[in-house]
């Protein structure tokens, strides 16, 4: 029996050109869309709802949101790609019970963050994406914000790669910045496709900007701009919670964790009382402990 | 086939193993000391080999590298070999290492994981879908397909179930559909971790059986247990390992009791239990006085199933959803007094688990009511309840949340009795499991066994009047085993009231009281079934 | 394949017979048409269709409350905003303090409602409609959409497996005496706690399971075969690509010419 080879060619293929290059037609995509929308908001946003604005608004964002996707799921190791469905789980219930509650929050992107965190700005820009696609299957008004949700992953792996989840304190403010951004580029896809929001409660809100005679764009951004960074900054520090109480060997499924040193310390995180015996912890404790005291307050 | 071996006249001796790993170290990333050491294994083409060794001596992950499911380099650097089929890769943890290839590997070796819920792809919706998935992504056409499908569905005696959804197997005839994932490409070699565990006498009769057929077949077979099972007798080899390292190898014949070469953690089942081992002994004894009252008692409680909330793609199947609401319980009688120790016996499925649910709250009986200290737990809230009524679940990591073992033990605990009190408790909770040195570690990194004791703790430290273990040897090692019995018969000596619900009969007769049979639904004294 | 008659044909077995991205086409494009349209009696005709098609096929009772689901809240919020606010209105209806009911208003949130409405229907309906295995048998034939089809199929069944656990899960807790009580805090630590051994257990059996998935050759760079056989037909597939090509050309129609 000549079984064909039983290992890999010794090197990564190098990363193919043409990934590289639909990626950024897909982030250009989003952000040409973003511009054209902003530059020629106000004439047509009583001009009834097939408007250009809207069909521009949809298709720019939806096709950026797919060459993410085409970009980046053929690169995805099989361990991350087992856990997309599971983050989408997380997201979509999560998301469908607090947006049934009357809170102006949405914390439908803990799972999104979560793998973002755990694999890298990539991956967590294919997973929101893939979240709003997979999603829109029981509810399909959320297929128009897989733009907004890719570039939440993108920027919560972003803060993951530079260290901003090292500090517990550092994760919300990261949560914080990535919602303003997020909200400002959702936005013009409420005003312009769907003319509203899509909870009472983010409603009401948008409401009070509207009676103060705000422009339909400028009341949703500001609503974006209320509900957008608190939720993230919610979001992400759930996430962090849930990231620190993974043991080492969970951990270690992820090289992105280790390569970029994504958590404090490289152990696990043990009891701050004094009498734990301390065991073997070459690196990190005082990093380590400090954060794992935040975590316990 | 011999003559074609003859005229080919290729140098292949017949007992060139088929696999074989020679490791020096294997460390995972991260971690402080190597997992493995030493350790060199080699397996015979069509051979049955065993690789014994408790909880925690590092079997699953020599399965894991045999398997492929642990490519050097990718969770931890290993030094040392591994050999398939002929191809022989040498690692020194370095950048130029050879990296493995797992779908070619997998088509080598076949591993079935002990959790055989694992494997499944989540993405096929019947049984023949799910075998076929390997085929599919090598390209197969259909034709062949279907001819492997049917012949290993016929092997693994799941003929009548392959157009049904793989989730809604029993536990047998999951761990038998796993096993045909790994076979179906037609591995010469099949590397098992712990298939028995959680089996009962029929279920594990049926992969008996289906082993012995895969050997017929020459397909090599390796199985990973911390206990001896009695089909394990019939394998030409055992490998035993303890911390991480090989200390013996050689035919079962070689390693009975006398010799001393299996470590007391390894449990036998195959009626060659040492008499020195101090866990299954038989028992004659009775409890004390019996107070008054019992501590918890099941009045005429019956229990079915409101029909199974189906979900919205299985609704659309094609299959239809059994309609009858069958009744679990069936008018159950039981009063177990303070100090006795009460096992419930039966098969898979026989509704023993339901039952335990019952003495807190999590289920509530359709008719009849349940009483703990001749109070009705009706309508009291399962926390509240709790307090009086410790259950212990199967699946020990549900239970467990906290990032330490002793803030696990501790949880909830100051609450109950107060803080300095608390402290006392859980350190002797954790002492009687054999778990004080743990503290500081975080309870998802203990080994199985370790995992369900340090669940027992947390129950334990609460001192409930009545004590609930489902299962509890499950995934227990032999000193695992002899702890428990020791913490379950002190509870008893200090006045709980004890009920287990167990398969394994020996266990039962060896720790119990009284023994009492679940059997369609109904609760009676216990007469040995057949098959044990 | 091509031969059968499909005429003769009952329509239940007719629609067994349709291939998923046809159906996925046919969703999607009455959604992009509709949207590229915005005409009232365009999006209440594709309303009314939708309706007629759930309750013929059987599926009304999931595809209405998953539709109320998504509308209502939405809906309720559209008239709200622009029924009360729409300072861009003239013919005034009716007028307290800041809010002003406005002909304009009412008349464009009525327009989305309807509009949203027709779009949301229509995929809703196919999503119900669709036989999931098939569609992924479908898709997986097919590069990038094969990893898209595991997602999506895994997606689908790890919700009900996963609630499962979690209930799992706080039945342990509650075993162990953990009492969630009404305060908002106590429900975020009980949060806390389901949350962390759900994620670690769904990240571990995740592990697990690419671990055997790459042993079974998920990875595989090669041509893929499909088991589960479905349907498909040339007929089928000059249907899909007139579908796109005219959902394409809506809205190109719709962004060259902007005034219609």
């Amino acid at each position: 029996m000549s079984s064909p080879s039983l290992t890999l060619p010794s090197q990564e293929r190098p990363a193919a050109r043409r990934r590289r290059l639909l990626e950024i037609l897909g982030a250009l995509a989003i952000a040409a869309t973003y511009v054209y929308l902003v530059l020629n908001q106000p004439a047509d946003i009583t001009g009834g709802p097939g408007s250009a604005s809207a069909l521009i608004a949809l298709t720019g964002f939806l096709a950026g949101a797919i060459l993410l996707i085409v970009a980046v799921l053929p690169t995805l190791p099989a361990s991350t790609l087992v856990l997309i469905p599971v983050a989408l789980v997380l997201n979509i219930v999560l998301g469908q019970f607090v947006g049934s509650t009357l809170v102006p929050f949405y914390l439908d992107a803990i799972g999104t963050v979560m793998i973002a965190v755990l694999a890298g700005p990539a991956a967590g820009a294919a997973t929101g994406a893939l979240s709003s696609v997979v999603w829109s299957f029981f509810n399909p008004t959320v297929l128009p914000f897989a733009a907004g949700a890719a570039l939440i992953g993108c920027l919560a792996g972003l803060a993951a790669r530079y260290g901003l989840f090292r500090r517990f304190y550092l994760a919300p403010v990261a949560g914080f910045v990535t919602g303003i951004i997020a909200g400002v580029v959702s936005a013009p896809v409420a005003a312009f496709v769907f003319g509203g929001t899509s909870g009472v409660a983010t409603g009401a809100i948008v409401s009070a900007f509207r009676a103060m005679g705000d422009t339909l764009l400028a009341a949703i951004t500001k609503q974006a701009l209320i509900s957008d960074p608190m939720d993230k900054a919610i979001v992400f520090t759930i996430v962090a919670v849930l990231v620190y109480a993974l043991p080492r060997r969970a951990r270690q499924q992820f090289p992105f964790l280790r390569r970029h040193r994504v958590l404090a310390g490289n152990s696990q995180p043990i009891g701050t009382r004094a009498d734990a015996p301390v065991k073997d912890k070459a690196h990190g404790t005082a990093s380590g402990s400090a954060s794992d005291s935040t975590l316990n307050g | 086939m011999p003559e074609c071996t003859a005229a080919a006249g290729r140098a292949v001796p017949v007992n060139r193993p088929v696999l074989a790993a020679g490791i020096r170290d294997f460390t995972f990333h991260d971690g402080h000391a190597p997992v493995l050491h030493d350790v060199a294994v080699t397996v015979a083409p069509g051979s049955f080999t065993a690789i014994l060794g408790a909880s925690g001596s590092g079997k699953s992950t020599l399965g894991c590298l045999l398997a492929g499911w642990l490519p050097p380099g990718g969770h931890g650097t290993l030094a040392g070999f591994l050999q398939l089929s002929g191809t022989r890769l040498e690692f020194d943890g370095g950048a130029g290492d050879p990296r493995i290839d797992p779908a070619q590997w997998g088509r080598q070796v076949g591993f079935v994981p002990q959790d055989p819920a694992a494997v499944l792809s989540t993405v096929r919706s019947t049984v023949a879908e799910e075998l076929a998935f390997g085929l599919e992504n090598a390209g197969m056409e259909r034709g062949s397909m279907k001819a492997a499908v049917e012949r290993t569905a016929r092997l693994l005696g799941l003929g009548s179930q392959l157009d049904q959804d793989p989730a809604r197997l029993s536990g047998g005839q999951l761990r038998r559909l796993a096993i045909g994932c790994a076979v179906i490409p037609g591995p010469p070699v099949l590397v098992m971790d712990e298939p028995f565990a959680s089996l009962d006498a029929a279920g594990a009769n049926e992969l008996a059986a289906l082993v012995r057929d895969l050997i017929k077949r020459g397909t090599a077979v390796v199985i990973l247990s911390q206990t001896v099972s009695p089909l394990l007798l019939e394998a030409g080899t055992w490998f035993v390992l303890k911390d991480g390292r090989l200390t013996a190898s050689g035919p079962p014949a070689a390693m009975g009791p006398g010799s001393g070469l299996l470590p007391p953690a390894i449990r036998r089942l195959d009626g060659l239990e040492a008499a020195t081992t101090p866990v299954l002994r038989a028992s004659s004894r009775q409890p004390g006085e019996l107070p008054a009252g019992p501590a918890l008692e099941l009045r005429g409680v019956s229990f079915g199933y409101p029909k199974a909330p189906v979900s919205r793609r299985r609704r659309r199947r094609q299959e239809p959803v059994p309609d009858r609401r069958e009744m679990v319980l069936q008018d159950v009688h039981l009063a177990v007094y303070p100090g006795e120790i009460v096992a419930v016996t039966g098969p898979n499925g026989a509704g023993k688990s339901t039952l335990l649910r019952h003495f807190n709250g999590l289920l509530r009986p359709s008719a009849g009511t349940v009483l703990v200290h001749g109070a009705d737990i009706g309508g009291v809230p399962v926390g509240k309840t709790a307090a009086s009524v410790g259950l212990l679940f199967q699946q020990p990591r549900d239970q467990l949340f906290e990032r330490t073992v002793l803030r696990e033990v501790m949880f909830g605990l100051d609450r109950l009795v107060g803080a300095d009190v608390a402290v006392a408790r859980a350190g002797a909770a954790l002492k009687a499991v054999g778990l004080a040195d743990a503290a500081p570690e975080h309870p998802a990194e203990l080994p199985a066994s370790a995992q369900r004791l340090l669940a027992l703790a947390t129950v334990l430290a609460r001192r409930p009047a009545v004590l609930a273990l489902d299962e509890p040897t499950v995934a227990l090692d032999g000193d695992g085993l002899a702890l428990l019995d020791a913490a379950v018969r002190s509870a008893a000596e200090a006045g709980a009231a004890v009920v287990l619900v167990t398969h394994e009969l020996g266990y039962a007769r060896a720790a119990a009281h009284r023994i009492l049979a679940l059997d369609g639904g109904r609760l009676l004294p216990a007469h040995r079934p057949p098959g044990y | 394949m091509t031969a059968s008659p499909a005429g003769a044909a009952p329509a239940p077995a007719r629609r067994e017979r349709l291939n998923p991205l046809t159906l996925l086409a046919a969703a999607a494009a009455t959604a992009v048409i509709t949207t590229a349209a915005g005409s009232w009696a365009l999006s209440l005709a594709v309303v009314a269709a939708c309706l007629g098609l759930s309750a013929a096929g059987g599926t009304a009772g999931r595809v209405l409350p998953a539709a109320a689901a998504v509308l209502i809240p939405f809906g309720l919020s559209l008239l709200v905003l622009h029924g009360l606010f729409f300072p861009e209105g003239r013919t005034v209806l009716a007028e307290w303090g800041p809010a002003r009911v406005t002909a304009e208003g009412l008349d464009f949130a009525g327009q989305r409602i309807v509009q949203l409405a027709a779009v949301v229907l229509a995929l809703l309906l196919f999503s119900f409609s669709v036989s999931i295995p098939d569609l992924v048998a479908a898709l997986s034939a097919r590069g990038v959409q094969g990893r898209f089809a595991f997602v999506l199929a895994s997606t689908l069944t790890l919700l009900p497996a996963i609630a499962d656990r979690a209930r799992r899960i706080r039945q342990a807790q509650e075993a162990r005496g953990l009492v969630v009580s009404r305060s908002l805090l106590a429900r975020i630590g009980a949060f806390r706690l389901q949350a962390v051994p759900l994620v670690l257990s769904l990240i571990e059996d995740a592990g697990t399971r690419a671990a055997a998935l790459e042993a079974r050759g998920l990875s595989n760079p090669g041509p893929r075969t499909s088991y589960r056989e479905v349907a498909d037909s040339r007929l089928q597939r000059t249907v899909r690509t007139v579908l796109m090509l005219a959902a394409l050309a809506a809205v190109v129609l719709r962004v060259v010419a902007p005034g219609a």
